[in-house]
């Protein structure tokens, strides 16, 4: 087993003090498997961090070495400059972490996992019984909050799962696939949640596959394949690097042949109903484009980014590396 | 927004600090929590129900012997109370280790399994709490076990002839046992990676220590021979007998000379002669290791040889076996260095703290890889773990 990096590593770019979480360089090996080979990731605090990569590229193993589950191989990690490895119990009281698979206590109560988590990380009778009512009013399990787990929907388990997670106000959020087993309401409610918890000055970091939503909840985007970080960037930065746009109208013959006259490459869609879609740079070239289109005569019916921006990076990323 | 809101300050500032009360308030949560779930599954309760019925059964059936043979020898040596209690004592700690594994070996890895272990371990909880805690709900659920047979040996004790500190004593030798078993099960379960592959285990360990043990020192002891200096015996309520060398010896013991020790019955004389001998004492902590061994050798009785109170039952037959094995053949071989052997082995020489202190060791040993397999963060993984 290799020494970990040295620490000086953690520090952000520039030597400033970073508030957040860190990891730099960080690789980690299941026996003859490298699952993470010198990734680095960083999740700032007061923004929402989603953490984007296909299956098997690493991002539950990141997760679990953030969450101080596994020690790294090689690199280091840094929770609020506490570091996991050397002080586990410090860093443990800034890391909330909901994994993907739901661990739920089947025969307790929702009220009763809340108190036993709460009790485990030292947090006082006397504020105990509030956090939770708290918590349970948060993730709207208030009716269900002495049902025993094993009665609660998935979704229900899975709002169960981010109010354990929260429940000694950490300061960093880890949320393994929070989304998936959602409703639209609950997805919703998720969204206004993780965006309140960046509001408060948390570091939320956020795994998932459903890109388009991601747009919605997150500042930054992490971009990881075959244990590797491919692309970090900001989703401003996505969307400002172009995207891919999909439009249709009443006559689709007199759309093809504006876009022609303007000298535009475009392609039919894949959608069901008969649209064409093209990439465009920033959002003033659609503004121009609509504006021209309009003005040609041709009758608009629908004109509106085909994909998330997220969703935008993540396929070229993968064009790449094909 | 003020839902989430909460500020550090109001919810750390007072946080209980470490230190030793923490540290058992983090192993009480856990017992807490395991024994609630205990307690609502519904398989626990039908567990009870059918040791109740099944402890029941073997009292009734022992009571109907002993007034069967009331009837048929008058004056059967013995009371009926120490019988069933010795009978339903030996059952309920058989039973009993064969129960303790079936709640203790799932206990961690079948969280594991559950994905609820990763999140205790994401908590403050340190590994030697989730270990503790763990075994002391185990070990609690196979006292109720021990609690529910406890009627069953009162009526022995009802019935006259045991005494309340022989009960007390076998009870808490039990409950240690039970004990053992569950702390190896719960070591084990941190170990192996699925349920089923560290009940087999524990199972195994289980049978290693009463089986195993009794197997081993048979071994043991055909492998330990040894030698004794020992001279010849002579009988003194016996007719015509035989010197070593095969001559007739004179009937009278005056006639003889150079007599070493001789009590009423017997007399040792003549030279000191090397014989073989079976070295039990080098292999007697097998014996120990026990849990029959390791009850019946902690209950007291009386260190007398000839008045015995309940008729010298299995249990303390037991216990005089092992102690006859430990003291090896210098005390067991008559006129051994020229001296008559005790017939009775007293108080002063019980094997049950060593064999209780192996059985000890071993569990320790088995807590300590446990505790290096739940320390995270994680660096060595067992082939096919996954941490959540």
């Amino acid at each position: 087993m290799s020494q970990p990096r040295e620490a000086q590593q953690a520090d952000a770019p520039g030597g400033v003090e970073f508030r957040g979480l860190v990891a730099s360089g960080i690789s980690r090996n299941f026996g003859p498997v490298r699952a993470i080979e010198y990734m680095d990731f960083s999740a700032p605090a007061g923004q929402v961090t989603a953490l984007i990569g296909p299956n098997g590229a690493g991002k539950t193993t990141l997760l679990l070495i953030l969450a101080s589950l596994l020690a790294p191989d090689e690199g280091s990690v840094r929770v609020m400059g506490v570091d996991p490895v050397a002080n586990p119990s410090a860093a443990r009281l800034q890391i909330g972490w909901m994994p993907d698979t739901l661990g739920v206590w089947e025969s307790l109560t929702a009220r009763e996992i809340l108190l036993v988590m709460g009790r485990l990380y030292r947090i006082p009778k006397s504020r105990l019984a509030a956090r939770v009512d708290e918590l349970l009013a948060l993730v709207n399990l208030v009716e269900l909050a002495d049902q025993p787990a094993r009665v609660l929907s998935r979704g229900q388990q899975q709002r169960l799962s981010l109010a354990r997670a929260l429940i000694h106000d950490p300061a960093v959020l880890l949320l393994d696939e929070p989304a998936s087993g959602l409703d639209p309401g609950s997805r919703i409610a998720l969204r206004r949640i993780l965006r309140e918890l960046a509001a408060a000055g948390k570091a939320v970091v956020v795994s998932s596959h459903v890109l388009a939503e991601l747009d919605e909840i997150a500042d930054r985007a992490v971009f990881v394949n075959a244990g590797r970080t491919v692309l970090a960037q900001t989703v401003d930065q996505a969307s400002a690097q172009g995207r891919r746009y999909a439009i249709s109208a009443l006559d689709p013959a007199q759309l093809a042949g504006q876009l022609t006259r303007l000298g535009l490459r475009f392609e039919a869609g894949s959608g069901r109903r008969e649209t064409v879609s093209l990439m465009l740079g920033a959002e003033p070239d659609a503004a121009r484009l609509l504006h021209d289109l309009v003005l040609a005569g041709v009758a608009v019916t629908a004109f509106a980014p085909a994909g998330g921006a997220l969703e935008e990076t993540y396929m070229s990323m993968d064009a790449e590396q094909r | 927004m003020t839902t989430v809101r909460n500020s550090p300050e109001t919810l750390d500032a007072p946080r209980r600090t470490g230190g030793f009360a923490g540290y058992v308030d983090g192993i009480r949560a856990v017992v807490g929590m395991e024994l609630r779930q205990r307690l609502r599954s519904r398989g626990w309760y039908i567990m009870l129900a059918i040791w109740f019925v099944l402890v029941g059964l073997v009292t009734g059936l022992t009571w109907y012997i002993w007034t069967s043979e009331q009837n048929i020898h008058a004056g059967f040596n013995g009371s009926a109370g120490a019988l069933i209690y010795e009978i339903v004592l030996a059952f309920v700690l058989l039973l009993a280790l064969l129960v303790a594994p079936a709640f203790s070996a799932n206990a961690i890895n079948g969280d594991r399994a559950g994905g609820t272990l990763a999140i205790l371990q994401v908590t403050l909880l340190r590994p030697g709490q989730i270990l503790c805690g763990k075994f002391l709900a185990s070990w609690i659920a196979g006292l109720a076990f021990l609690v529910a047979s406890v009627p069953f040996l009162v009526i022995g004790v009802l019935q006259g002839g045991v005494g309340i500190g022989e009960i007390l004593v076998s009870i808490l030798m039990i409950a240690v046992e039970i004990g053992v078993v569950c702390a190896i099960g719960v070591g084990i379960s941190a170990l192996a990676n699925r349920p089923l592959f560290s009940i087999v285990v524990t199972y195994l360990c289980v049978s290693a220590l009463t089986l195993g043990t009794l197997i081993a020192f048979g071994f043991g002891a055909l492998l330990s021979q040894g030698t004794v200096m020992a001279n010849q015996i002579y009988y003194k309520n016996a007719g015509e007998q035989y010197g070593a060398d095969g001559s007739l010896l004179p009937s009278n013991l005056k006639q003889i000379g150079g007599v070493t020790d001789q009590d009423s019955d017997y007399a040792c004389y003549g030279p000191l002669v090397e014989q073989p001998a079976v070295r039990t004492d080098r292999v007697a902590w097998l014996l120990g290791m026990n849990p029959l061994v390791v009850v019946a050798d902690a209950i007291p009785y009386p260190s007398n040889d000839s008045s015995l109170t309940y008729g010298g039952g299995m249990l303390e037959s037991a216990s005089q076996a092992a102690r006859a094995a430990q003291a090896g053949p210098d005390s067991t071989t008559m006129c051994a260095n020229g001296k008559i052997g005790p017939a009775y082995f007293g108080q002063t020489t019980p094997l049950w703290p060593l064999g209780l202190g192996i059985q000890l060791l071993l569990s320790a040993g088995i807590w300590w890889l446990g505790w290096r397999a739940l320390r995270t963060p994680a660096r060595r993984l067992a082939r096919g773990t996954r941490v959540a």
